[in-house]
């Protein structure tokens, strides 16, 4: 990779670490659009979108209700499109899928962290707070958001890093490569429908994912 | 029991409780318990925008819930009860004694409030009624989403 | 339009950005008031205008692509001169229907529907077309109801229970699950077979067995796992055997 690229990955992927619970939520930091824009950066957005897909089948499961906890595909989606860049994009997507969930799940910490700060923050602000003063609230709200530009930007940093440790590895055998992608494509289908199941309602969502379900089937038969 | 549910929440009906719990569950009936929500008609109405069509929704004070627990818990419409203060609670569980299990989903800072957990405050004296419930035998978990690990009131800091 | 609008609704884009646990999105949710507030009598000296900020840091939740209702609900009952009392009731009751209703019309219906078409479109189609449906078509929904949600707040003060009434808000809800389901369904077969194209014919069966033990944990035997801890175990183990017998 060249500095301008690393550059641009890094922005990329703080703009999307952002996007998931900052600013502006346009869902950007979906692994659909964020690896898929990642891989477009390194000149190869096909693998881009391949693991971007298997990402986005992760993250289907993920019900960001409230207060709930969630791992951060943004960042890890950027990673992932690192290691899956400029190879066959259906070859190793395992390595490249596992590495961003490596990624996402260390997110999900961070986030934690950054609302624990936040929370411990509003014990500094709390008089001007009460008060009322608009210029509180700013700082407070601005010190948030600055909170999270630095987690996004250290996750996405962190996950660059070891996005490029299988280039110092000596490489998978083909087994192995294929193995990894066969499990973490099953885990992937099976996040995907269950968090789905569980999202839309069981007895209801069950219907028409069945139905859903036989017509993505009809379409794999007859292409 | 169809009384599937009690649970102590101060967000009453929101989304952890109607996709989270209500999903889980497969209720199909959610009673607020407030006295003051009971008397207020527009409250109600907002409250009742946020249940999906398949649950419905009755409002009801303490004393009107205590002497209608019998009747939930022999129905077969699976039932989710929510209430937002300790004291409703307490007075729900000694009015009901067959009330043998509830949920402590989350209860957020007040002045007088200790962070317990990081959606559960407490003041010593809510901390206090709690602890004497889970004494009296009355199984007392902390737990936010049906996913989450029950966590049993006496770990609680 | 109401004067300061555009300003709140600019702000509420990044309502949720100083989110913690003690207050949630209550300062986020009063800094994209605080233009709506403006105008209050004896105006940003004035202390209307500082008591109404000082209520609104208090404790708030809501979806964040809702919370433009509460915001124009509560600029409304204060221009209105609502005591403060019924103004925090008013503020509790929206913290449960807004999120009850942004849950399941956005993260449980509008988003994983989106995510299905983009997912089966981008298993068939070149590769640009999927993440660009995904993405128009989810923030033409994201778009709409922040810009509706504002103004229908403001217009309705703390009788927006009839805003949220809305026919078409009710459709959606009625339908978002479902779509979701459906549009998934639709795009797992298209996206297994695109991805397995990749792995060996012998391993098609691990893919199956995977994905059944898989779905037993997170319905039945575990559903605290999640889907993600189920990924890196499962990747481990595969590394783990494949260093084994290479």
């Amino acid at each position: 990779m060249t500095g301008f690229e690393v550059a641009a990955l890094l922005a990329w992927g703080t703009v999307v670490g952002l996007d998931l619970v900052s600013v502006p939520q346009a869902m950007i930091s979906r692994p659909l659009v964020a690896a898929t824009v990642a891989g477009l950066l390194l000149g190869d957005p096909v693998s881009g979108v391949t693991v971007g897909m298997m990402l986005e089948l992760f993250a289907l499961e993920v019900l960001p209700v409230g207060a709930a906890r969630y791992p951060d595909y943004g960042p890890a989606s950027v990673a992932s499109a690192v290691v899956a860049a400029g190879g066959d994009p259906l070859r190793a997507i395992g390595l490249a899928a596992a590495i961003g969930l490596v990624v996402a799940y260390v997110g999900e910490f961070t986030i934690l962290e950054v609302r624990r700060r936040n929370s411990r923050a509003v014990a500094r602000y709390r008089e001007g707070l009460a008060s009322g003063d608009p210029v509180t609230i700013r700082a407070f709200h601005r010190a948030g958001l600055m909170r999270d530009a630095a987690r996004a930007l250290l996750l996405t940093a962190a996950g660059l890093a070891l996005a490029a440790l299988p280039r110092a590895w000596p490489p998978l055998t083909p087994r192995i490569a294929t193995l990894l992608d066969a499990v973490v494509i099953g885990a992937g289908l099976s996040a995907a429908i269950s968090g789905t199941l569980r999202g839309t309602g069981t007895m209801v969502g069950l219907r028409w994912f069945a139905i859903g379900l036989a017509a993505g089937i009809a379409v794999v038969v007859l292409r | 029991m169809t009384l599937d549910l009690v649970r102590l929440d101060d967000r009453l009906v929101h989304g952890q409780v109607v996709v989270g719990w209500g999903q889980a569950l497969a209720a199909s009936l959610v009673i607020v318990m407030d006295d003051r929500v009971r008397q207020s008609e527009w409250e109600q109405e907002l409250y009742r925008m946020g249940m999906p069509p398949h649950m419905s929704l009755e409002f009801a004070s303490v004393e009107e819930a205590v002497a209608a627990v019998p009747r939930w818990l022999c129905s077969s419409q699976k039932t989710l009860l929510l209430t937002g203060d300790v004291d409703s609670l307490v007075r729900l569980v000694e009015g009901a004694p067959a009330i043998r299990r509830v949920n402590v989903g989350g209860l957020h800072q007040q002045p007088d409030r200790r962070q317990r957990l990081r959606y559960l405050y407490l003041s010593e004296t809510e901390a206090e009624q709690l602890r004497r419930l889970a004494e009296r035998g009355v199984e007392v978990s902390v737990q936010d989403v049906p996913t989450a690990r029950p966590i049993p009131f006496r770990e609680i800091p | 339009m109401k004067k300061g609008m555009m300003l709140s609704w600019l702000r509420l884009f990044a309502v949720q950005s100083s989110w913690n646990y003690e207050r949630m999105a209550a300062i986020g949710t009063a800094r994209a008031l605080e233009p709506m507030l403006r105008d209050l009598p004896g105006g940003r000296d004035g202390a209307r205008y500082h008591e109404a900020l000082g209520r609104s840091v208090g404790f708030f939740n809501s979806h964040p692509y809702l919370i433009g209702v509460a915001v124009g609900a509560i600029a409304k009952a204060e221009h209105e001169g609502v005591p403060a009392a019924q103004i925090e009731r008013l503020k509790a009751a929206l913290t449960s229907s807004l999120g009850s209703m942004g849950d399941r019309l956005i993260w449980a219906g509008t988003l994983p529907f989106a995510s299905g078409i983009g997912l089966a479109l981008a298993a068939t189609t070149p590769w640009y077309v999927g993440p660009a449906v995904f993405l128009l078509f989810y923030n033409l929904v994201h778009l709409a109801l922040r810009t509706w949600g504002l103004q229908a707040g403001w217009r309705d003060g703390a009788r927006v229970a009839r805003a949220l009434g809305a026919p078409l808000l009710r459709v959606g809800l009625s339908l978002a699950g479902p779509m979701a389901a459906l549009a998934v369904g639709l795009a797992i077969p298209l996206v297994a077979t695109w991805l397995g194209t990749g792995v060996s014919p012998l391993l098609h069966t691990a893919i199956f067995g995977v994905a059944a033990v898989g779905l037993t944990l997170a319905l039945w035997l575990a559903p605290a796992l999640g889907g993600l801890r189920f990924g890196l175990v499962m990747a481990a183990v595969a590394l783990g055997l494949g260093t084994l017998w290479p």
